[in-house]
């Protein structure tokens, strides 16, 4: 299922341009995260993607539907996008009716629901807790369950709107196996986030906004060694990126296993 | 002299069967700056609200040993005595706007309107402490029109215009953008050089081994360590209790297994990693880097 | 600018300046008098003679027309139609139609009912456009009412627009996740849950958050308040407060006289 943006213009009703002259490919299968300040039009892109939001101008195709021609409703059978605070999402009794409203808007029959649900259940570790009420779980399982309710929709594609904000280490490594899942299964994963060493260890491209333009747009290696660019979205580089630099190793490094191959072939006894 | 003694204190809120604190023993001594971290549910927010106060006088709950700050004792003084000499802020910058005012000028002085302050000491304070804050252009902005790191910085003033002797923050950069940590950090190492006593909870550990004094790691609601940024982060404990830590420390300790880190002393910070990675070059790469170690220098 | 849910127009005139208790007192008088002199030319007179002219004074023209046209206008005329119709009582047929009977006498209460609601909407109308919310309460506040009360006032004010903000947001997040906001009208209906769910439960860990920040800032001291702004209370207007106050005592008193 490929993305393809054509040109896109976007306008907000109070006539604020929030995004100029955007066109860009996202092949099936890949794994994108996008950075750059808030305002910069992020979020504001990420939701012509399932028809949330619609182009001034220019065009935006999931698979080869054109988001112009389809509801919402059923452009979730195909985006499946989770949004940044759990708690605009959550009203269940207990998890697994939260993580089977999305499948079964879908039109899901009731055993692929329970499949479907016990499947995200167990990529998002949540299968012991089915019966207990959302609000009952701190926020950091709370994050897990809305991971879990959009995982449940079998999307082809998934967006995560600052999947990491809040969390501690643990759910950050929780959350990168769910993506790393994900990939594994053959998804586009679109990430929206301010943790720039998340990003670099988990996704393999990386795409820069600022002021409603896109930046930067390519291998998270490549985008990492543009610092002039990158110093104008605000975002600190990687902290291993960083290091690498300041030893002056000569290609640019996204984690740890880069950083260690690269302090080999420099290393001398 | 110490400003916050916490001794043998255990705590459960109503309700509940699982006391969050346990047995946690904290002596803060007045102008430290000290980071707390730990995983989500450690208590590390409860203990924020023991150090302000709202545990237990806001929230109830059972709580047994002593809590002494700033000369005031838990069992001994009200809320509102609490709220006058500590200072507390959290996470979303949203939930701390009072909603009853329309301006930032007018939104920092809702707490000094609230505890009696003379008109003219009230002008004076909130203009100090937008300056402290560097939001001053903003005064007759309205608190709802503003950015995230500016609301959270609008937020520190307001608990700045109460002149707290100690100042406990709850993740403040948490929901921030890079920009809003940027500010927030800065104030708070602004406010911490100025010889304020800081407790700061935060997950970006790199930021707290530069600026921080001292690192308290919680888990389960025990105190698990207690010492120097260098000290606790490189603490192999915490890696394997899922607390996060640094690349630098991460990547060190590995490079350490493989032979290519030659000390034991891991790095918290990008200049002790840098430092101590910093031999290991190739001759031709030594001589184009500046480094002022020099060729083959150790650190101690 | 969903900043916040208020009238208030800020402008420099005579009533603006005027201390708030003033401007209540004011608007309660002329609605107490409107609807309790007997004579029955009171109502229309004091539209006439004291809301237009006001809307003058307190240069607040253009919002209060633009308010009465959308809103006052068909109110009072839909009012002034049904009474009309449906009052009873025996004088000369006007009008007649579907059976129904305009007389004159009904003809003549509905005016007097349907002026009575217009100016009672105008007056409050013309206060809250010519008083900022924070100010009024500040007022009233410091003339004894609790200061939780205004607070919850006044913070609403702020606060419902931003969970309309919220809402949306909610909307959205449900969309996403195929709820179907367009369909028949039972699907809606069943919509409800997920809609509202997460508004009310995430207000709720919201408020406890905002009950804390506020409490930081010495929300329930004890103390006696101070205020940043000083709301003047000139003595002329004591005087006016209290000569309105016995117009609508002999207003009062006169009906209940003749009655």
């Amino acid at each position: 299922m490929n993305i393809e943006i054509r040109d896109l213009y976007f306008t907000y009703p109070g006539g604020v341009e929030a995004l100029h002259a955007i066109s860009l490919n996202i092949k099936s299968g890949e794994q994108v995260a996008i950075i750059g300040q808030n305002g910069a039009g992020k979020t504001t892109l990420v939701k012509h993607l399932n028809g949330l939001l619609l182009p001034t101008r220019g065009q935006v195709f999931i698979g080869d539907w054109d988001t112009i021609k389809h509801s919402v409703a059923k452009l979730a059978t195909r985006v499946g996008y989770v949004f940044q605070n759990p708690d605009e999402q959550l009203f269940s009794k207990n998890v697994g009716m939260e993580v089977a409203f999305g499948p079964r808007n879908l039109g899901f029959n009731g055993e692929q629901v329970q499949a479907l649900v016990n499947d995200a259940l167990a990529m998002t570790e949540l299968s012991d807790k089915t019966e207990t009420n959302p609000y009952d779980l701190s926020p950091t399982w709370r994050k897990m369950v809305a991971l879990a309710s959009v995982i449940a929709m079998d999307t082809p594609i998934v967006i995560f709107d600052e999947p990491t904000t809040g969390q501690d280490a643990l759910n950050i490594t929780r959350i990168a196996h769910a993506i790393k899942a994900l990939r594994e299964r053959g998804k586009t994963v679109i990430t929206i986030t301010h943790d720039i060493d998340f990003c670099a260890e988990n996704f393999e491209r990386v795409i820069a906004m600022g002021q409603g333009n896109v930046l930067l747009d390519g291998k998270t290696n490549d985008v990492l060694r543009q610092d002039a660019i990158l110093a104008t979205t605000y975002v600190d580089p990687p902290q291993l990126t960083r290091l690498a630099k300041r030893l002056g190793f000569k290609n640019t490094v996204r984690n740890q296993e880069q950083f260690l191959a690269e302090l080999r072939t420099n290393y001398t006894l | 002299m110490a400003i916050v003694n916490l001794q043998n204190v255990t705590y459960k809120y109503p309700l509940t069967h699982m006391p969050v604190l346990q047995n946690i023993s904290l002596q803060i001594n007045e102008g430290e700056f000290v980071a707390v971290v730990g995983p989500n549910g450690a208590g590390k927010s409860t203990l924020c609200y023991t150090l302000a106060g709202f545990v237990p006088h806001f929230f109830k709950g059972e709580i047994s040993g002593s809590v002494e700050v700033a000369g005031m004792e838990s069992s001994q003084s009200t809320l509102d005595a609490w709220v006058m000499n500590v200072g507390l802020a959290f996470q979303n910058p949203f939930n701390q706007i009072s909603g009853a005012k329309y301006t930032v000028f007018e939104e920092l002085a809702f707490g000094l309107e609230n505890i009696g302050v003379p008109r003219d000491e009230m002008k004076a304070r909130v203009t100090n402490a937008m300056d402290l804050t560097g939001i001053s252009d903003l005064a007759n902005r309205s608190p709802y029109s503003l950015s995230g790191g500016q609301q959270q910085r609008v937020a520190l003033a307001s608990i700045l215009v109460m002149q707290p002797k100690v100042l406990v923050l709850d993740e403040p950069t948490s929901q921030m953008d890079p920009i809003g940590t940027r500010e927030v950090f800065g104030v708070i190492r602004k406010m911490a050089e100025q010889g304020m006593t800081v407790i700061l909870v935060e997950h970006k550990v790199e930021w707290i081994a530069q600026f921080a004094d001292r690192v308290i790691a919680l888990k389960d609601g025990q105190l698990l360590l207690d010492g120097t940024p260098s000290e606790v982060l490189t603490s192999p404990i915490l890696e394997e209790s899922g607390f996060g830590i640094s690349r630098y420390t991460a990547v060190a300790r590995k490079a350490h297994g493989l032979g290519l880190w030659k000390t034991d002393r891991l790095p918290v910070t990008l200049e002790e990693a840098a430092e101590g990675f910093s031999f290991t070059p190739s001759p031709s790469l030594r001589s184009a880097s500046q480094s002022p170690q020099g060729k083959g220098e150790r650190r101690p | 600018m969903h900043e916040r849910l208020s009238f208030f127009v800020k402008r420099d005139s005579p009533i603006h300046r005027l201390n708030p208790m003033t401007k209540v007192v004011l608007a309660l008088s002329l609605v107490l008098i409107a609807f309790s002199s007997p004579w029955y030319w009171t109502p229309q007179a004091i539209f006439l003679l004291a809301i237009i002219p006001l809307t003058f004074i307190a240069r607040v023209v253009k919002e209060y027309w633009s308010f009465f046209l959308k809103v006052i206008l068909a109110t009072v005329s839909f009012l002034f139609i049904m009474q009309s119709l449906f009052l009873p009582g025996e004088s000369r047929i006007i009008f007649e139609i579907f059976g129904l009977e305009v007389t004159e006498l009904s003809a003549q209460l509905a005016l007097r009912n349907a002026t009575r609601i217009a100016v009672m909407i105008s007056s409050f109308t013309i206060l809250l456009l010519t008083t900022h919310p924070s100010e009024l309460m500040s007022d009233l506040t410091r003339r004894g009412l609790p200061g939780q009360f205004a607070y919850v006032i006044i913070s609403s004010l702020q606060i419902i627009p931003q969970m309309q903000a919220k809402a949306q947001t909610i909307i959205s997040a449900q969309r996403a996740r195929g709820l179907d906001t367009q369909s028949s009208f039972f699907r809606r209906v069943g919509a409800i849950v997920p809609l509202v769910g997460p508004l009310v439960f995430g207000s709720l860990v919201e408020v406890e958050e905002r009950a804390i920040a506020i409490e930081a800032r010495g929300f329930t001291s004890t103390r006696a308040k101070t205020s940043l702004h000083e709301i003047p209370d000139p003595s002329s207007e004591r005087v006016i407060r209290w000569i309105l106050i016995a117009l609508v005592l002999v207003s009062i008193t006169l009906k209940l006289w003749l009655s």
